[in-house]
Protein backbone atom coordinates (compact mmCIF):
# COMPACT_ATOMS: atom_id res chain seq x y z
CA UNK A 1 0.00 0.00 0.00
CA UNK A 2 2.59 2.61 0.06
CA UNK A 3 2.94 4.97 -1.81
CA UNK A 4 -0.47 4.78 -2.66
CA UNK A 5 -2.88 7.40 -1.49
CA UNK A 6 -5.28 5.68 1.15
CA UNK A 7 -8.37 7.61 -0.39
CA UNK A 8 -8.59 8.90 -3.74
CA UNK A 9 -11.40 10.88 -4.77
CA UNK A 10 -12.38 11.11 -8.36
CA UNK A 11 -15.15 13.41 -10.06
CA UNK A 12 -17.03 12.02 -6.73
CA UNK A 13 -20.97 13.39 -6.83
CA UNK A 14 -24.13 13.20 -5.28
CA UNK A 15 -27.21 14.65 -7.09
CA UNK A 16 -30.51 13.97 -4.95
CA UNK A 17 -32.14 15.49 -8.30
CA UNK A 18 -32.19 18.70 -7.41
CA UNK A 19 -29.97 19.15 -4.36
CA UNK A 20 -26.35 18.70 -5.26
CA UNK A 21 -24.35 17.16 -1.82
CA UNK A 22 -21.41 16.59 -3.81
CA UNK A 23 -20.22 17.90 -6.36
CA UNK A 24 -17.18 16.50 -8.62
CA UNK A 25 -15.64 16.32 -5.54
CA UNK A 26 -11.49 15.36 -6.20
CA UNK A 27 -8.61 14.71 -3.71
CA UNK A 28 -6.28 12.27 -2.08
CA UNK A 29 -5.51 11.34 1.43
CA UNK A 30 -1.71 10.15 1.44
CA UNK A 31 -0.60 7.38 3.68
CA UNK A 32 0.19 8.25 6.97
CA UNK A 33 -1.31 11.68 7.42
CA UNK A 34 -4.00 12.95 8.95
CA UNK A 35 -6.77 14.81 6.93
CA UNK A 36 -9.15 17.58 7.99
CA UNK A 37 -12.41 17.63 6.35
CA UNK A 38 -13.51 20.86 7.08
CA UNK A 39 -16.65 22.50 6.23
CA UNK A 40 -20.38 23.83 7.91
CA UNK A 41 -23.10 22.10 8.44
CA UNK A 42 -24.88 20.77 5.90
CA UNK A 43 -21.37 21.47 3.37
CA UNK A 44 -21.86 17.48 2.60
CA UNK A 45 -19.64 15.99 4.82
CA UNK A 46 -21.34 12.75 5.82
CA UNK A 47 -22.79 12.36 2.34
CA UNK A 48 -18.78 12.24 1.08
CA UNK A 49 -18.40 9.57 4.41
CA UNK A 50 -21.44 7.36 3.70
CA UNK A 51 -19.93 7.42 0.13
CA UNK A 52 -16.56 6.30 0.76
CA UNK A 53 -18.26 3.36 2.76
CA UNK A 54 -20.68 2.07 0.45
CA UNK A 55 -24.05 3.48 2.44
CA UNK A 56 -24.46 5.83 -0.66
CA UNK A 57 -23.92 5.02 -4.19
CA UNK A 58 -22.31 7.59 -5.80
CA UNK A 59 -24.47 9.76 -8.93
CA UNK A 60 -21.16 10.58 -11.12
CA UNK A 61 -17.34 10.12 -10.69
CA UNK A 62 -15.96 7.63 -8.10
CA UNK A 63 -13.10 6.76 -5.54
CA UNK A 64 -10.63 4.47 -4.15
CA UNK A 65 -10.60 3.79 -1.02
CA UNK A 66 -7.53 1.33 0.08
CA UNK A 67 -7.33 1.08 -3.93
CA UNK A 68 -10.85 -0.30 -3.71
CA UNK A 69 -14.04 0.99 -5.77
CA UNK A 70 -16.43 2.14 -3.90
CA UNK A 71 -18.96 0.80 -6.62
CA UNK A 72 -17.68 -2.63 -6.06
CA UNK A 73 -19.25 -4.14 -3.04
CA UNK A 74 -16.92 -7.10 -3.03
CA UNK A 75 -13.88 -5.30 -3.01
CA UNK A 76 -14.39 -2.58 -0.57
CA UNK A 77 -15.81 -5.52 1.93
CA UNK A 78 -11.92 -6.60 1.80
CA UNK A 79 -10.77 -2.86 2.12
CA UNK A 80 -13.05 -2.71 5.06
CA UNK A 81 -11.54 -4.97 6.91
CA UNK A 82 -8.87 -2.70 7.51
CA UNK A 83 -10.63 0.46 7.91
CA UNK A 84 -12.29 1.85 11.36
CA UNK A 85 -14.78 3.97 11.42
CA UNK A 86 -16.69 6.00 13.84
CA UNK A 87 -20.03 7.90 12.68
CA UNK A 88 -21.55 11.18 13.77
CA UNK A 89 -24.30 9.18 15.77
CA UNK A 90 -23.34 6.40 17.66
CA UNK A 91 -26.27 3.65 17.02
CA UNK A 92 -25.51 0.52 19.54
CA UNK A 93 -28.00 -1.76 20.94
CA UNK A 94 -28.90 0.06 24.36
CA UNK A 95 -29.73 -3.36 25.72
CA UNK A 96 -26.54 -4.78 25.45
CA UNK A 97 -23.66 -4.07 27.41
CA UNK A 98 -20.33 -2.44 26.00
CA UNK A 99 -18.49 -5.71 26.51
CA UNK A 100 -20.89 -7.39 24.05
CA UNK A 101 -20.70 -4.46 21.62
CA UNK A 102 -16.93 -4.87 21.66
CA UNK A 103 -17.44 -8.78 21.48
CA UNK A 104 -19.67 -8.36 18.45
CA UNK A 105 -16.97 -6.13 16.66
CA UNK A 106 -14.69 -8.00 17.61
CA UNK A 107 -16.05 -11.54 16.27
CA UNK A 108 -16.65 -9.47 12.93
CA UNK A 109 -13.43 -7.24 12.55
CA UNK A 110 -10.76 -9.02 15.05
CA UNK A 111 -9.64 -7.10 18.18
CA UNK A 112 -6.34 -7.40 18.49
CA UNK A 113 -5.74 -4.08 19.93
CA UNK A 114 -8.77 -3.94 22.65
CA UNK A 115 -6.71 -4.41 25.15
CA UNK A 116 -4.35 -1.59 24.81
CA UNK A 117 -7.27 0.69 24.05
CA UNK A 118 -9.44 -0.13 27.04
CA UNK A 119 -6.53 1.28 28.83
CA UNK A 120 -6.61 4.78 27.88
CA UNK A 121 -10.19 4.75 27.55
CA UNK A 122 -12.57 3.02 30.05
CA UNK A 123 -16.35 3.17 29.29
CA UNK A 124 -18.14 1.19 31.92
CA UNK A 125 -18.09 -1.93 29.67
CA UNK A 126 -19.95 -3.97 32.26
CA UNK A 127 -22.61 -1.86 31.92
CA UNK A 128 -25.86 -1.51 29.61
CA UNK A 129 -25.14 0.76 26.94
CA UNK A 130 -28.27 2.55 27.71
CA UNK A 131 -26.74 3.66 31.05
CA UNK A 132 -23.94 5.76 29.15
CA UNK A 133 -23.26 9.23 28.98
CA UNK A 134 -22.01 10.98 26.06
CA UNK A 135 -18.32 10.87 26.76
CA UNK A 136 -18.61 7.03 27.40
CA UNK A 137 -20.27 6.31 24.03
CA UNK A 138 -17.64 8.28 22.30
CA UNK A 139 -15.18 6.03 24.02
CA UNK A 140 -16.65 2.97 22.94
CA UNK A 141 -17.31 4.05 19.49
CA UNK A 142 -13.09 5.30 19.55
CA UNK A 143 -12.75 1.55 20.78
CA UNK A 144 -14.65 0.06 18.01
CA UNK A 145 -12.91 2.47 15.37
CA UNK A 146 -9.28 1.55 16.45
CA UNK A 147 -9.37 -2.27 18.26
CA UNK A 148 -9.03 -3.92 15.27
CA UNK A 149 -5.47 -2.22 13.92
CA UNK A 150 -7.00 -0.74 10.96
CA UNK A 151 -4.90 0.71 8.60
CA UNK A 152 -7.17 3.44 7.74
CA UNK A 153 -10.01 5.26 9.72
CA UNK A 154 -12.66 7.81 8.98
CA UNK A 155 -14.52 9.36 11.60
CA UNK A 156 -17.55 12.03 11.15
CA UNK A 157 -17.26 14.79 13.88
CA UNK A 158 -15.13 12.77 16.16
CA UNK A 159 -15.20 15.71 18.67
CA UNK A 160 -18.41 16.98 18.88
CA UNK A 161 -19.74 17.03 21.55
CA UNK A 162 -16.25 16.63 23.81
CA UNK A 163 -15.10 19.24 26.36
CA UNK A 164 -11.80 20.95 25.58
CA UNK A 165 -9.54 19.06 27.64
CA UNK A 166 -11.59 15.85 26.51
CA UNK A 167 -10.73 17.18 22.98
CA UNK A 168 -7.17 17.87 23.75
CA UNK A 169 -7.03 14.04 25.07
CA UNK A 170 -8.18 13.12 21.78
CA UNK A 171 -5.73 15.07 19.48
CA UNK A 172 -2.99 13.41 21.53
CA UNK A 173 -4.75 9.93 20.52
CA UNK A 174 -4.96 10.72 17.13
CA UNK A 175 -1.73 12.26 16.33
CA UNK A 176 -0.10 8.95 18.43
CA UNK A 177 -2.16 6.32 16.19
CA UNK A 178 -0.79 8.73 13.17
CA UNK A 179 2.84 8.35 14.42
CA UNK A 180 2.53 4.63 14.16
CA UNK A 181 1.44 4.69 10.75
CA UNK A 182 -2.65 4.72 10.89
CA UNK A 183 -4.29 7.07 7.96
CA UNK A 184 -6.78 9.28 10.00
CA UNK A 185 -9.64 11.15 7.43
CA UNK A 186 -12.39 13.29 9.68
CA UNK A 187 -15.07 15.87 9.49
CA UNK A 188 -15.14 18.44 11.38
CA UNK A 189 -16.96 21.98 11.35
CA UNK A 190 -14.67 23.67 13.85
CA UNK A 191 -11.60 25.31 12.09
CA UNK A 192 -9.28 25.60 15.38
CA UNK A 193 -10.01 21.77 15.52
CA UNK A 194 -8.41 20.79 12.29
CA UNK A 195 -5.74 22.99 12.17
CA UNK A 196 -4.30 21.53 15.88
CA UNK A 197 -4.25 17.92 14.55
CA UNK A 198 -4.55 18.30 11.02
CA UNK A 199 -1.42 17.89 8.47
CA UNK A 200 -3.87 18.84 5.76
CA UNK A 201 -7.17 20.10 5.34
CA UNK A 202 -9.50 20.03 2.59
CA UNK A 203 -12.62 22.29 2.79
CA UNK A 204 -16.10 22.13 1.54
CA UNK A 205 -18.36 24.26 0.99
CA UNK A 206 -22.56 23.37 -0.17
CA UNK A 207 -20.90 20.19 -2.31
CA UNK A 208 -17.80 21.65 -3.57
CA UNK A 209 -14.29 21.57 -2.55
CA UNK A 210 -13.24 25.02 -2.05
CA UNK A 211 -9.45 24.48 -0.79
CA UNK A 212 -7.15 21.66 -0.14
CA UNK A 213 -4.85 23.42 1.87
CA UNK A 214 -1.32 21.94 4.53
CA UNK A 215 -2.27 23.43 7.77
CA UNK A 216 0.10 26.19 8.35
CA UNK A 217 -1.45 27.93 4.98
CA UNK A 218 -5.03 27.37 6.19
CA UNK A 219 -3.77 28.75 9.59
CA UNK A 220 -2.25 32.24 8.28
CA UNK A 221 -5.23 32.63 5.64
CA UNK A 222 -8.17 32.09 8.51
CA UNK A 223 -7.35 34.92 10.02
CA UNK A 224 -8.39 36.03 13.97
CA UNK A 225 -11.40 37.62 15.25
CA UNK A 226 -10.45 40.90 17.81
CA UNK A 227 -12.40 43.02 20.03
CA UNK A 228 -11.02 45.85 21.48
CA UNK A 229 -12.16 48.44 24.05
CA UNK A 230 -10.55 51.55 23.49
CA UNK A 231 -10.77 55.11 23.79
CA UNK A 232 -13.06 56.53 20.65
CA UNK A 233 -10.11 58.36 19.35
CA UNK A 234 -8.04 55.57 19.03
CA UNK A 235 -10.47 53.20 16.62
CA UNK A 236 -10.45 54.85 13.10
CA UNK A 237 -6.24 54.14 13.90
CA UNK A 238 -6.94 50.44 14.63
CA UNK A 239 -9.37 50.02 11.47
CA UNK A 240 -6.78 51.43 9.06
CA UNK A 241 -4.09 48.61 10.05
CA UNK A 242 -2.99 46.55 6.93
CA UNK A 243 -4.55 43.10 7.25
CA UNK A 244 -7.93 44.72 8.91
CA UNK A 245 -11.74 43.17 7.30
CA UNK A 246 -14.85 43.38 8.07
CA UNK A 247 -14.97 46.01 10.97
CA UNK A 248 -17.47 46.75 12.92
CA UNK A 249 -17.51 49.17 15.88
CA UNK A 250 -19.55 49.37 18.69
CA UNK A 251 -20.23 51.41 21.84
CA UNK A 252 -16.22 52.29 23.32
CA UNK A 253 -14.67 49.72 21.01
CA UNK A 254 -13.75 47.92 17.58
CA UNK A 255 -14.57 44.22 16.20
CA UNK A 256 -12.68 43.36 13.03
CA UNK A 257 -11.09 39.99 11.68
CA UNK A 258 -6.77 40.12 11.49
CA UNK A 259 -5.41 38.66 8.69
CA UNK A 260 -2.01 39.54 9.20
CA UNK A 261 0.67 38.95 11.15
CA UNK A 262 -0.39 38.61 14.66
CA UNK A 263 2.96 39.94 16.65
CA UNK A 264 2.79 43.16 14.20
CA UNK A 265 -0.74 43.14 15.67
CA UNK A 266 0.51 43.54 18.94
CA UNK A 267 3.23 45.90 18.42
CA UNK A 268 0.75 48.07 16.76
CA UNK A 269 -1.72 47.83 19.97
CA UNK A 270 0.87 48.38 22.07
CA UNK A 271 1.20 51.76 21.01
CA UNK A 272 -2.60 52.70 21.89
CA UNK A 273 -4.33 53.10 24.97
CA UNK A 274 -6.22 49.84 24.57
CA UNK A 275 -8.73 48.79 27.69
CA UNK A 276 -9.58 45.08 27.32
CA UNK A 277 -8.94 43.07 23.90
CA UNK A 278 -10.30 39.44 23.44
CA UNK A 279 -8.69 37.49 20.53
CA UNK A 280 -10.49 34.38 18.97
CA UNK A 281 -11.55 32.09 16.23
CA UNK A 282 -13.81 33.47 13.60
CA UNK A 283 -16.50 31.03 13.01
CA UNK A 284 -16.05 29.01 9.88
CA UNK A 285 -19.09 30.15 7.74
CA UNK A 286 -17.77 33.95 8.29
CA UNK A 287 -14.26 32.52 7.15
CA UNK A 288 -15.98 31.29 4.39
CA UNK A 289 -17.56 34.94 3.51
CA UNK A 290 -14.38 36.29 3.63
CA UNK A 291 -12.19 34.16 1.71
CA UNK A 292 -14.80 32.69 -0.81
CA UNK A 293 -17.62 35.35 -0.77
CA UNK A 294 -21.53 35.30 0.18
CA UNK A 295 -21.88 32.98 -2.58
CA UNK A 296 -19.36 30.37 -3.43
CA UNK A 297 -21.07 29.19 -7.66
CA UNK A 298 -17.28 29.26 -8.47
CA UNK A 299 -14.69 27.21 -7.53
CA UNK A 300 -12.36 30.13 -6.36
CA UNK A 301 -8.82 28.72 -5.62
CA UNK A 302 -7.63 32.62 -5.57
CA UNK A 303 -7.46 34.12 -2.12
CA UNK A 304 -8.55 37.44 -1.97
CA UNK A 305 -9.70 39.21 1.59
CA UNK A 306 -10.63 42.17 -0.52
CA UNK A 307 -13.38 40.46 -2.90
CA UNK A 308 -16.25 41.12 -1.39
CA UNK B 1 -23.56 -19.63 13.40
CA UNK B 2 -21.76 -16.75 12.28
CA UNK B 3 -21.22 -13.21 14.11
CA UNK B 4 -24.72 -11.19 13.11
CA UNK B 5 -26.89 -14.25 13.59
CA UNK B 6 -25.57 -15.14 16.61
CA UNK B 7 -25.45 -11.39 18.67
CA UNK B 8 -29.12 -11.34 17.20
CA UNK B 9 -30.80 -14.51 18.46
CA UNK B 10 -28.96 -13.34 22.20
CA UNK B 11 -31.09 -10.26 21.57
CA UNK B 12 -33.83 -12.42 20.91
CA UNK B 13 -34.01 -14.91 24.00
CA UNK B 14 -36.04 -12.98 26.37
CA UNK B 15 -38.88 -12.36 23.69
CA UNK B 16 -38.85 -15.56 22.90
CA UNK B 17 -39.08 -16.88 26.64
CA UNK B 18 -41.96 -14.32 27.30
CA UNK B 19 -43.72 -15.29 23.84
CA UNK B 20 -43.88 -18.96 24.74
CA UNK B 21 -44.24 -18.49 28.47
CA UNK B 22 -47.46 -16.81 27.31
CA UNK B 23 -48.51 -19.13 24.79
CA UNK B 24 -47.97 -21.98 27.01
CA UNK B 25 -50.38 -20.12 29.46
CA UNK B 26 -53.27 -19.79 26.88
CA UNK B 27 -52.65 -23.56 26.15
CA UNK B 28 -53.15 -24.08 29.94
CA UNK B 29 -56.87 -22.00 29.53
CA UNK B 30 -58.17 -24.03 26.37
CA UNK B 31 -57.50 -27.30 27.39
CA UNK B 32 -59.20 -26.83 30.96
CA UNK B 33 -61.80 -25.27 29.37
CA UNK B 34 -62.23 -28.20 27.05
CA UNK B 35 -62.87 -30.26 30.17
CA UNK B 36 -65.26 -27.93 31.30
CA UNK B 37 -67.76 -27.90 27.83
CA UNK B 38 -67.49 -31.81 28.40
CA UNK B 39 -70.86 -32.58 28.39
CA UNK B 40 -72.35 -29.44 26.68
CA UNK B 41 -73.34 -30.10 23.05
CA UNK B 42 -70.79 -27.76 21.14
CA UNK B 43 -71.71 -28.57 17.76
CA UNK B 44 -74.79 -27.13 18.56
CA UNK B 45 -73.74 -24.18 19.63
CA UNK B 46 -72.02 -23.27 16.36
CA UNK B 47 -74.16 -24.40 13.98
CA UNK B 48 -76.02 -20.94 14.58
CA UNK B 49 -72.89 -19.32 13.03
CA UNK B 50 -72.64 -18.22 9.51
CA UNK B 51 -70.90 -21.02 7.40
CA UNK B 52 -68.21 -18.42 6.17
CA UNK B 53 -67.11 -17.77 10.02
CA UNK B 54 -66.90 -21.75 10.38
CA UNK B 55 -64.45 -21.94 7.93
CA UNK B 56 -62.51 -18.66 8.67
CA UNK B 57 -61.50 -20.16 12.27
CA UNK B 58 -61.31 -23.66 10.46
CA UNK B 59 -64.08 -24.54 13.36
CA UNK B 60 -64.42 -28.41 12.35
CA UNK B 61 -65.21 -30.59 15.37
CA UNK B 62 -65.36 -29.14 18.41
CA UNK B 63 -66.08 -32.02 20.59
CA UNK B 64 -63.09 -33.76 20.16
CA UNK B 65 -59.76 -32.32 22.06
CA UNK B 66 -57.86 -32.68 18.32
CA UNK B 67 -60.47 -30.27 16.91
CA UNK B 68 -60.91 -27.94 19.58
CA UNK B 69 -57.16 -27.18 19.85
CA UNK B 70 -57.09 -26.75 16.30
CA UNK B 71 -59.83 -24.35 15.90
CA UNK B 72 -58.91 -22.35 19.41
CA UNK B 73 -54.68 -22.75 19.51
CA UNK B 74 -53.63 -23.46 16.37
CA UNK B 75 -55.63 -21.48 14.32
CA UNK B 76 -55.97 -18.68 16.38
CA UNK B 77 -52.77 -18.69 17.76
CA UNK B 78 -50.11 -20.26 15.11
CA UNK B 79 -52.02 -19.18 12.00
CA UNK B 80 -53.66 -15.84 13.23
CA UNK B 81 -51.26 -14.35 16.12
CA UNK B 82 -48.09 -15.98 15.51
CA UNK B 83 -48.31 -15.34 11.82
CA UNK B 84 -48.57 -11.53 12.42
CA UNK B 85 -46.20 -11.61 15.26
CA UNK B 86 -43.54 -12.70 13.12
CA UNK B 87 -44.72 -10.33 10.03
CA UNK B 88 -43.89 -7.69 13.18
CA UNK B 89 -40.61 -9.16 13.79
CA UNK B 90 -39.42 -9.26 10.26
CA UNK B 91 -40.92 -5.71 9.59
CA UNK B 92 -38.15 -4.46 12.38
CA UNK B 93 -35.15 -6.43 11.04
CA UNK B 94 -33.39 -3.65 8.88
CA UNK B 95 -36.02 -0.39 9.47
CA UNK B 96 -34.71 -0.05 13.18
CA UNK B 97 -31.22 -0.41 11.81
CA UNK B 98 -31.54 2.50 9.59
CA UNK B 99 -33.85 4.48 11.69
CA UNK B 100 -31.99 4.55 14.46
CA UNK B 101 -28.29 5.31 12.65
CA UNK B 102 -26.94 1.74 13.56
CA UNK B 103 -26.57 1.02 9.85
CA UNK B 104 -23.89 2.72 9.61
CA UNK B 105 -21.53 0.59 12.02
CA UNK B 106 -23.05 -2.30 10.91
CA UNK B 107 -22.35 -1.92 7.58
CA UNK B 108 -18.70 -0.51 8.72
CA UNK B 109 -18.47 -4.52 8.78
CA UNK B 110 -16.43 -6.49 6.55
CA UNK B 111 -19.86 -8.07 5.52
CA UNK B 112 -22.04 -7.95 2.38
CA UNK B 113 -25.96 -6.26 2.61
CA UNK B 114 -27.26 -9.70 1.66
CA UNK B 115 -25.37 -11.21 4.34
CA UNK B 116 -26.51 -8.93 6.67
CA UNK B 117 -30.39 -8.86 6.09
CA UNK B 118 -30.07 -13.25 5.71
CA UNK B 119 -28.32 -13.22 9.14
CA UNK B 120 -30.82 -11.07 10.81
CA UNK B 121 -33.53 -12.64 9.07
CA UNK B 122 -32.60 -16.44 10.19
CA UNK B 123 -32.17 -15.39 13.87
CA UNK B 124 -36.35 -15.08 13.80
CA UNK B 125 -36.14 -18.80 13.13
CA UNK B 126 -34.98 -19.14 16.90
CA UNK B 127 -38.06 -17.42 18.76
CA UNK B 128 -40.10 -19.67 15.85
CA UNK B 129 -38.28 -22.97 17.16
CA UNK B 130 -38.41 -22.45 20.70
CA UNK B 131 -42.07 -21.37 20.62
CA UNK B 132 -43.09 -24.54 18.39
CA UNK B 133 -40.80 -26.68 20.50
CA UNK B 134 -41.77 -25.33 24.19
CA UNK B 135 -45.30 -24.68 23.18
CA UNK B 136 -45.45 -28.21 21.29
CA UNK B 137 -44.14 -30.44 24.49
CA UNK B 138 -46.70 -28.39 26.90
CA UNK B 139 -49.62 -28.79 24.65
CA UNK B 140 -49.07 -32.14 24.80
CA UNK B 141 -48.56 -32.21 28.34
CA UNK B 142 -51.24 -30.25 29.38
CA UNK B 143 -53.64 -32.67 27.22
CA UNK B 144 -52.10 -35.88 29.27
CA UNK B 145 -52.81 -33.54 32.47
CA UNK B 146 -56.71 -33.66 31.99
CA UNK B 147 -56.50 -37.29 30.61
CA UNK B 148 -57.14 -36.70 27.64
CA UNK B 149 -54.69 -38.22 24.59
CA UNK B 150 -54.06 -36.89 21.57
CA UNK B 151 -51.41 -38.51 18.36
CA UNK B 152 -48.21 -37.40 18.91
CA UNK B 153 -46.83 -37.14 15.27
CA UNK B 154 -50.23 -35.57 14.12
CA UNK B 155 -49.36 -33.04 17.03
CA UNK B 156 -45.93 -32.78 15.62
CA UNK B 157 -46.64 -32.53 12.21
CA UNK B 158 -49.01 -29.60 13.01
CA UNK B 159 -46.35 -27.69 14.65
CA UNK B 160 -43.16 -28.44 12.08
CA UNK B 161 -45.61 -27.27 8.84
CA UNK B 162 -46.50 -24.32 10.68
CA UNK B 163 -42.25 -23.53 10.30
CA UNK B 164 -42.97 -22.59 6.19
CA UNK B 165 -45.69 -20.77 7.28
CA UNK B 166 -44.48 -18.51 9.77
CA UNK B 167 -41.10 -18.11 7.58
CA UNK B 168 -43.44 -16.50 5.42
CA UNK B 169 -44.72 -14.23 7.26
CA UNK B 170 -41.21 -12.63 8.02
CA UNK B 171 -40.48 -13.00 4.73
CA UNK B 172 -43.15 -10.16 4.17
CA UNK B 173 -42.19 -8.62 7.10
CA UNK B 174 -38.31 -8.82 5.95
CA UNK B 175 -39.42 -7.26 2.32
CA UNK B 176 -40.97 -3.83 4.14
CA UNK B 177 -37.89 -3.65 6.39
CA UNK B 178 -35.62 -3.22 3.33
CA UNK B 179 -38.24 -1.37 1.60
CA UNK B 180 -38.86 1.85 3.79
CA UNK B 181 -36.99 3.90 6.58
CA UNK B 182 -39.25 3.88 9.58
CA UNK B 183 -39.40 0.53 12.12
CA UNK B 184 -43.39 1.50 12.56
CA UNK B 185 -44.09 1.79 8.90
CA UNK B 186 -42.19 -1.70 8.30
CA UNK B 187 -43.69 -2.94 11.44
CA UNK B 188 -47.29 -2.06 10.55
CA UNK B 189 -46.92 -2.49 6.62
CA UNK B 190 -46.68 -6.30 6.85
CA UNK B 191 -48.90 -6.94 9.45
CA UNK B 192 -51.39 -4.88 7.67
CA UNK B 193 -50.14 -7.48 4.65
CA UNK B 194 -50.71 -10.48 6.68
CA UNK B 195 -53.61 -9.82 8.18
CA UNK B 196 -55.48 -8.38 4.84
CA UNK B 197 -54.66 -11.66 3.00
CA UNK B 198 -55.76 -13.91 5.48
CA UNK B 199 -59.45 -12.03 5.63
CA UNK B 200 -59.14 -12.08 2.19
CA UNK B 201 -58.39 -16.10 2.04
CA UNK B 202 -61.48 -16.47 4.78
CA UNK B 203 -63.99 -14.29 2.35
CA UNK B 204 -63.35 -15.46 -0.69
CA UNK B 205 -63.30 -19.67 0.39
CA UNK B 206 -66.97 -19.26 -0.40
CA UNK B 207 -67.53 -17.72 -4.23
CA UNK B 208 -66.01 -19.47 -6.86
CA UNK B 209 -65.54 -16.61 -9.36
CA UNK B 210 -62.94 -14.94 -7.32
CA UNK B 211 -61.75 -18.24 -5.04
CA UNK B 212 -58.14 -17.89 -7.21
CA UNK B 213 -57.81 -14.52 -4.78
CA UNK B 214 -57.42 -17.41 -1.79
CA UNK B 215 -54.41 -18.45 -3.17
CA UNK B 216 -52.58 -15.32 -2.52
CA UNK B 217 -52.23 -15.97 1.03
CA UNK B 218 -49.55 -17.59 2.56
CA UNK B 219 -52.63 -18.79 4.99
CA UNK B 220 -53.90 -20.89 2.45
CA UNK B 221 -50.94 -23.53 2.81
CA UNK B 222 -51.38 -24.19 6.12
CA UNK B 223 -53.99 -26.14 7.95
CA UNK B 224 -53.76 -27.48 11.28
CA UNK B 225 -56.77 -28.18 12.18
CA UNK B 226 -56.90 -31.31 9.95
CA UNK B 227 -53.13 -32.45 10.65
CA UNK B 228 -54.43 -32.77 14.07
CA UNK B 229 -57.51 -34.43 13.30
CA UNK B 230 -56.03 -37.17 11.39
CA UNK B 231 -53.06 -35.96 9.92
CA UNK B 232 -53.75 -34.92 6.36
CA UNK B 233 -51.85 -32.22 4.39
CA UNK B 234 -50.29 -31.51 1.61
CA UNK B 235 -46.64 -31.44 1.01
CA UNK B 236 -47.33 -29.23 -2.42
CA UNK B 237 -48.50 -26.36 0.14
CA UNK B 238 -45.35 -26.52 2.34
CA UNK B 239 -43.29 -26.75 -1.18
CA UNK B 240 -45.24 -23.08 -2.48
CA UNK B 241 -44.55 -22.04 1.40
CA UNK B 242 -40.63 -22.48 0.63
CA UNK B 243 -40.25 -21.61 -2.75
CA UNK B 244 -42.32 -18.17 -1.54
CA UNK B 245 -40.45 -18.05 1.01
CA UNK B 246 -36.83 -18.09 -1.33
CA UNK B 247 -38.56 -15.63 -3.58
CA UNK B 248 -39.45 -13.09 -0.77
CA UNK B 249 -35.73 -13.38 0.77
CA UNK B 250 -34.49 -12.97 -2.55
CA UNK B 251 -36.69 -9.77 -3.14
CA UNK B 252 -35.19 -8.63 0.20
CA UNK B 253 -31.90 -8.48 -0.84
CA UNK B 254 -31.92 -7.01 -4.06
CA UNK B 255 -34.16 -3.91 -2.53
CA UNK B 256 -31.55 -3.69 0.15
CA UNK B 257 -28.16 -3.63 -2.06
CA UNK B 258 -29.60 -1.61 -4.38
CA UNK B 259 -30.52 1.47 -2.29
CA UNK B 260 -29.08 3.92 -0.26
CA UNK B 261 -28.87 4.54 3.04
Amino acid sequence: MNGMAKIDLDGLTKDYGGVIANDQLSFRVESGEIFGYLGPNGAGKSTTIRMLLGLLKPTGGTARVLGADIRDEKSLIEAKKRIGYLPAHLGFDDGVTGERVLEYHAGMKGDSRLHELLEIFTPPIERPVREYSTGNRRMLGLIQAFMHDPELVIMDEPTSGLDPLKQEEFNEFIRAERDRGTTIFFSSHVLSEVRRVCDRVGIIRQGRLVELEAVETLLTRSGKRVRIHAADEVIPQLSALDGVVDESTFPGGVQFIYTGEINRLLRELARYDVHDIDIKEPPLEDVFIHYYGERTEEKSNQWNPNNE
Amino acid sequence: MSETARYEVERRIRGSIVLTAAISLYSAFIVWYFTVLEGVNTEEVFEELPPAMVDAFGIESLSTIEGFLGAQIFNFVWLLGLGLYFAYMGGGIIASEIESERIDVLLSFPISRSQLFLEKFASILFPILVVNTVGGVAIYGLVLAVDESIDLTHLLLAHVLSIPYLLVCAGIGGVFSVAVNRTSVAEKGAVGVVFVLYLIESIVGGADEYDWIQYLSPTQYYEPTPVLIDGTFEFIDSAILLVTLLGLLLLGQIIFSRRDL
